[in-house]
């Protein structure tokens, strides 16, 4: 199943994605998707990095639907990190969108 | 109230330094997050799925006016306008920035509040009833020796590291409204046969992955020994709590694994050898200078309002609240007021800093400027003339802070669960939020009567879903979220953990299947019975058999 590296920000705890330019962004829609056991270890070491950077906390892959677009993620942990509380639709990135 | 002392403020405000220096230090680099973790957390600050958490304590829920103003202005100031007050009666901003958390610290200890013991392995802040003072059945303010207690815990040196978290609730009402029996210490006050103050002292309880309830492992400790006693439990746990296993670390485990007989050995040993020393009795002068500051406030002597029949005879919406939220004072004339935080459909727990500012001023104008936090999740002005409910009522209900349901159906506990918590199987709230609008009909709920729904998102218990009367526990099944039922759980002084009724239900299901168990129980139940009084008397079958008929 193709993947996607995510992280929080140091700063603010906001979700971020690493993109395929090597920026992390806050919308799982502009994140790259991670199809190779060797991309996703590619991306692991990239997070490591960003992490002594000070960048983000945390970074580790999760895993999104095959063929979905928009990228929508398996579990709904990660369907909620990437649009904030469904039970506070103001908040959150749902609420910039 | 307790007010600082020098001594408490300087210690509070270095603290509030020595962490702003460690975050500068986090965004430098020179910390990383391994080193940084353990003094964030030792701080208050969590990190979350959106963002980090910063938990503030409130000792055995009371604030001032003042306070409850500054939480206020942290939450417009540094957060979202809102902020969520825990089944710990702590309080919970979901939304601050890390390079903020100094300034927020700051701007909490002005108010003398801190972030402090509210993670990590140490004694955590110490719980109490919210009616302290007020309640016509309690012996003595449990306020007082909860913070007796917060004053020996805090910054004890052996107990900094425990081998795990560790948490005491005190009453001193034989109606327990703090739960006490499923903390590790729950202290029950009373008077002996000569009118003295005993302290009866439960332990072993918890809620988590091994729910226990607590044993009475001291009875009738005398005042003076109070502090020796905790030490010695202290220390029994401190040599055997096995610190090699996470689940089995707690004080429950061990007093399961010896037992309650050994263990009221092991205490009494060493609590010979703490008395023997000497430093930890508590003289009468000690006990007396913390009294003074839960001293009763000025109460007028008044008589039981007349008018107040007719008030409520001329606003139904007024008489149902009345009903419902409040309760009996303990001085004529007087109430305890219960503000609800779970409007119907809404978000347990949840205040807006606008709501928390008229909550505030309330307290200052009409009940001697005190607030407290119930772990309920619900705020309650303590001490409010009779005479004045009318127009407390009135502008509680232009706020949206008037549901009357304290105790009932939709007065639910419901911790944040995976719309928030890290370590969430599955979301709580939308779970409240469903049975609280299956069941808005207010007569609907009155017939009802007394049922407490208590939800969790994971294992660890925050919503104290084992103590429900229901209980609901998120799990999660390969990503999707799913519901376990327990019935039969207590958290009062008949404390009892629920049992598991069979296979978990889907999110979309959860209403239904409590509404059916609701609706057996109003068949079954015989005059006076409340749904955990039936289930007690017909035991699980009955609800089983409904629940999975159809299945
Ligand atoms: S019970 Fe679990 S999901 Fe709920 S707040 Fe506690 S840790 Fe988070």
């Amino acid at each position: 199943m193709p993947q996607v590296l995510t992280a929080n920000r140091l700063l603010d705890g906001e979700v971020v994605y690493l993109a395929s330019d090597g920026a992390w962004v806050e919308e799982l829609a502009s994140a790259a998707v991670i199809a190779t056991k060797a991309e996703g270890e590619a991306a692991l070491v990239t997070g490591i990095e960003a992490e002594r950077n000070q960048k983000i906390v945390h970074a580790y892959l999760f895993e999104v639907i095959d063929t979905g677009v928009p990228l929508r993620p398996v579990k709904q942990r990660e369907v909620i990190r990437a649009a904030g509380p469904t039970v506070r639709s103001d908040l959150g990135k749902q609420a910039r969108s | 109230m307790y007010r600082y002392d020098e001594f408490d403020q300087k210690i509070v405000d270095e603290r509030v330094e020595q962490f702003r220096g460690q975050v500068a230090r986090r965004l430098t680099g020179e910390l990383n997050e391994d080193q940084f973790k353990p003094l964030r957390l030792m701080n208050g600050l969590y990190l979350q799925l959106h963002a980090y958490m910063l938990r503030v304590a409130i000792p055995y829920g009371t604030l001032s006016s003042r306070q409850l103003r500054m939480l206020a202005h942290i939450a417009r100031k540094y957060d979202k306008d809102y902020a969520h007050f825990t089944t710990r009666q702590n309080l919970q901003y979901n939304w601050p920035k890390l390079a903020d958390i100094p300034d927020i610290l700051a701007d909490l200890a002005t108010v003398e509040m801190h972030a402090i013991q509210t993670s990590g392995n140490c004694i955590r802040n110490v719980t109490s009833d919210h009616f302290a003072g007020a309640s016509a059945d309690e012996v003595d303010d449990p306020r007082v020796w909860s913070e007796i207690i917060r004053q020996w815990s805090t910054f004890h040196p052996e107990f900094s590291f425990l081998p795990r978290k560790f948490k005491i609730a005190v009453t001193a009402a034989p109606k327990d409204r703090a739960a006490i029996k499923v903390h590790d210490i729950g202290i029950v006050i009373r008077r002996d046969a000569s009118g003295t103050l005993a302290f009866d002292v439960y332990v072993g309880g918890g809620q988590g992955r091994t729910p226990f309830v607590a044993h009475l492992i001291g009875e009738g400790i005398q005042a003076g020994d109070l502090l020796a006693y905790l030490e010695a439990t202290m220390r029994v746990y401190n040599q055997y709590g096995r610190r090699d296993n996470l689940y089995k670390a707690r004080i429950k485990i061990l007093v399961h694994q010896i037992g309650p007989e050994e263990m009221r050995k092991q205490v009494a040993a060493e609590f010979v050898e703490v008395k023997a020393q000497g430093a930890l009795a508590l003289p009468q002068a000690e006990i007396d200078r913390i009294q003074a500051y839960f001293a009763a406030p000025a109460f007028e002597t008044l008589r039981d309002d007349a008018l107040l029949a007719q008030q409520k005879a001329q606003n139904k919406a007024f008489a149902a609240w009345h009903d419902i939220n409040v309760s009996p004072h303990k001085m004529p004339g007087y109430a305890i007021v219960t503000i609800s935080l779970k409007p119907i459909g809404g978000v347990p727990g949840d205040a807006s800093a606008d709501q928390m500012d008229l909550v505030a001023d309330l307290a200052e104008t009409l009940s001697f400027d005190e607030i407290r936090v119930s772990h309920e999740q619900n705020l309650v002005l303590a001490h409010v003339k009779q005479s004045d409910l009318l127009v407390l009522w009135q502008k509680l209900d232009a706020a949206g802070l008037a549901t009357a349901n304290y105790g009932l159906i939709t007065d639910i506990i419901a911790c944040p669960g995976l719309d928030y918590c890290d370590l969430a199987n599955a979301r709580s709230i939308n779970v409240a939020q469903a049975v609280s609008k299956r069941f808005a009909d207010l007569d609907r709920q009155r017939n009802i009567g007394e049922l407490k729904l208590k939800i969790s998102g994971c294992i660890n218990a925050c919503g104290h879903h084992h103590v429900g009367h229901i209980g609901v526990l998120g799990v999660d099944k390969k990503g999707v979220e799913f519901y376990q039922i327990t019935l039969g759980g207590s958290g009062d002084e008949t404390a009892s953990i629920g049992d598991i009724i069979g296979p978990a239900f889907a999110e979309n299901e959860v209403a239904d299947a409590v509404e059916s168990l609701v609706d057996l129980y109003l068949n079954l139940r015989q005059p006076g019975e409340r749904f955990l009084d039936t289930y007690r008397r017909t035991g699980i079958q009955p609800f089983r058999e409904k629940l999975y008929a159809a299945h």
